[in-house]
């Protein structure tokens, strides 16, 4: 699925006003491979953007390419109005990103890494970035060579959020960490959000993505699959019950959908006496009418980013 | 042009690997001198011309070997002092890109706001200063060696060769005499400048080369492997070419034809210290004088930046591996 983006350069949208990550028809092949296809994403200022997908996906192609490491084979793409490919350092001017695999200098102490990228960048802070490293419980006193895969991690996080960048870029942040760590650094980004900072949220957990994320892109492929409000998924539920009735003709006789819900029910499938509802918006319209279905062991769970997100990985069609 | 903090990163990167180049050097020129002055020149003489006939393999002609300058400017085609001067040009030029590839830590540090040109800049600034100091390092070993040596020489007894003979008739019946004389007294290290240069010019052909395959390549192990490579095939067919007559051609294929240092220091004793630094040759046979051939491995160190430049500006950036 892909949508038409307003140029960020227009008159509309001058460039100060530009759009964190507008990328039009984006595409970079290598051979015969596409690892990025006809991508067409605007992300706002100030919104949290969660980018889901299986590996190979091009998530980490689309941010490379955002930061002009890669040089795109078609379309365009622009970093709060800038061309990564015309002016990379103008992007990365006002953009943090920590990589997938974040490795830093191994001969250096924690101290001297957040030292580092707060004095290499104009916007850096390492006042700010050693109240995180507080937060997060790391010791920079050590070696980095004698740190553990999480404690790196974490050093990475307070180099790169503890920068006062407009935009981050965070290519699975809570990787290799422990489950309260994993939790600061999600309030982290909240926290950077309320600051109007623009974060690009790329992970596998999908309940992270739910916690922090406005909006969600899924890309399979090279491919832009999908992408969904969060908000919107919130409001959605599935109806799972069981009908009392399992004679053959059970299911020509459910009651069709009363009009007044035609908006509320998105879909409704069965499976012999399994039923399954999917709704929209405010539950209650919706309650009326099933209890005067003939159903037993009826249960409703929020219709959450699993699902669309099983929908898309495996070809279904999903109704968003 | 260059970034401080970037700067200041590579100079703690690699002040370790220079420390024990400069002291390798300035110990080794230093203790170099000394055993120069140990030999005695007439002893030394004597086993030069046993291997007379093998005078085209030595880079300049023996001649210019039999005085206290010269056997010192043999320094500067000794193994080690070359080996130094190649493996810091190898190490640091490998490391640049390839290398911080190889770490996975360029991911990291293009995404501050950093051109590449800068970040090759900023490397090669340091690794070119560093150069610079282990080359001086070395001429200050030998400034020191030739300040606090002291040379004994045998003088024979005065004699008469008697003409139309090859009879040497002493004069008086003492035997030979041991003369004792700082080597400063028969030395000056500035005779040396040329040399040093030389040796500073071959260490920045190969940092240059050594940092465009590093531009080109993800893996470090392979820039280093791709520079021996490279290294070893220059010196081969230099070989060659000094060996036989009619592969003479070859050394013009090879850098190491102008690596010239000891050339350059006997020009001093003919034409004073400015001799070595003439960019025309003394006469019409000559097109190019000895100062010229610094400047071309200098020349092709900077045509290799320029490649490394804009192959590095130009590349995608692999992911860390």
């Amino acid at each position: 699925m892909t949508s038409t983006a307003i140029h960020p350069s227009s008159p509309a949208s001058p460039p100060g006003e530009a759009p964190a990550v507008w990328t039009q028809g984006l595409g970079k092949r290598y051979g015969n491979f596409d690892a990025l296809n006809d991508l067409t994403l605007e992300i706002a200022r100030g919104e949290v953007f969660g980018l889901l997908g299986p590996n190979g996906a091009g998530k980490t192609t689309f941010l490379r390419t955002l930061l002009g490491y890669l040089r795109r084979t078609s379309g365009s793409a622009e970093v709060l109005g800038i061309d990564p490919e015309v002016d990379p350092v103008g992007v990365r001017r006002f953009v943090s990103y920590l990589p997938g695999d974040a490795r830093l200098p191994r001969q250096l102490r924690g101290h001297a890494v957040l030292r580092f990228f707060a004095d290499i960048r104009p916007d850096g802070d390492l006042e700010n970035a050693l109240a995180i490293a507080d937060r997060l419980e790391l010791d920079l006193r050590r070696h980095v060579g004698f740190m553990s895969t999480g404690m790196r991690q974490k050093l990475a996080i307070a180099a790169v959020i503890g920068t006062r960048s407009q935009v981050l870029i965070l290519d699975e942040p809570t990787a290799n960490l422990d489950p309260t760590i994993r939790s600061r650094v999600l309030e982290l980004v909240l926290e950077t959000k309320r600051e109007g900072r623009t974060v690009i949220f790329s992970s596998h957990v999908l309940s992270e993505i739910e916690e922090v994320c406005d909006r969600v892109a899924l890309l399979r492929q090279g491919r832009l699959a999908l992408h969904q409000k969060l908000a919107e998924l919130r409001a959605r539920h599935r109806i799972l019950a069981t009908r009392m009735s399992t004679t053959p003709g059970a299911a020509a006789s459910l009651p069709a959908v009363p009009p007044e819900l035609a908006e509320s029910i998105s879909q409704v499938a069965f499976d012999g006496p399994e039923l399954m509802i999917e709704t929209v918006g405010d539950l209650a319209p919706v309650l009326g009418w099933l209890a005067s279905l003939d159903l037993t062991k009826v249960r409703a769970e929020t219709f959450g980013l699993r699902a669309v997100y099983d929908s898309v990985h495996h070809h279904e069609a999903v109704s968003v | 042009m260059i970034d401080r903090v970037l700067v200041r990163t590579y100079l703690v990167q690699s002040l370790l690997l220079w420390a024990a180049c400069a002291t390798t050097l300035f110990a080794f020129a230093w203790v170099r001198v000394w055993v120069s002055s140990l030999i005695d020149m007439g002893q030394f003489r004597t086993i030069v011309e046993q291997f007379r006939d093998f005078e085209r393999f030595a880079p300049i002609g023996f001649d210019a070997l039999f005085t206290h300058t010269g056997r010192i400017g043999m320094t500067f085609d000794e193994p080690i002092v070359i080996l130094c001067t190649v493996v810091w040009a190898i190490a640091r030029g490998s490391d640049v890109v390839s290398g911080e590839l190889g770490r996975g830590t360029l991911e990291m540090l293009l995404a501050q706001p950093i051109s590449r040109t800068k970040l090759l800049l900023s490397h090669a600034a340091v690794a070119t200063a560093g150069l610079a100091s282990i080359v001086l390092a070395l001429w200050a070993g030998m400034a020191i060696g030739v300040a606090r040596t002291e040379v004994t020489e045998t003088v024979p007894p005065p004699s008469l060769r008697i003409p139309f003979t090859a009879f040497e008739l002493p004069l008086t019946m003492a035997g030979p005499t041991q003369e004792s004389f700082p080597m400063s007294s028969v030395v000056n290290p500035y005779d040396f400048a040329a040399g040093v240069f030389s040796l500073f010019a071959l260490g920045f052909f190969v940092l240059g080369l050594s940092t465009l395959l590093s531009c080109l390549d993800r893996y470090r192990w392979r820039t280093i492997g791709l520079v021996l490579s490279i290294y070893i095939f220059q010196l081969v067919i230099y070989g060659l070419g000094k060996a036989a007559d009619r592969l003479s051609w070859l050394q013009g294929w090879s850098f190491f034809n102008w690596y010239r240092p000891q050339k350059q220091i006997a020009e001093v004793a003919g034409g004073g210290w400015a001799a070595p630094w003439r960019w025309t040759g003394p006469d019409a046979d000559s097109w190019f004088g000895p100062g010229v051939y610094p400047w071309l491995l200098i020349g092709g160190g900077l045509l290799f930046y320029l490649l490394g430049i804009i192959a590095f500006r130009r590349r995608d950036l692999p992911a860390p591996l």
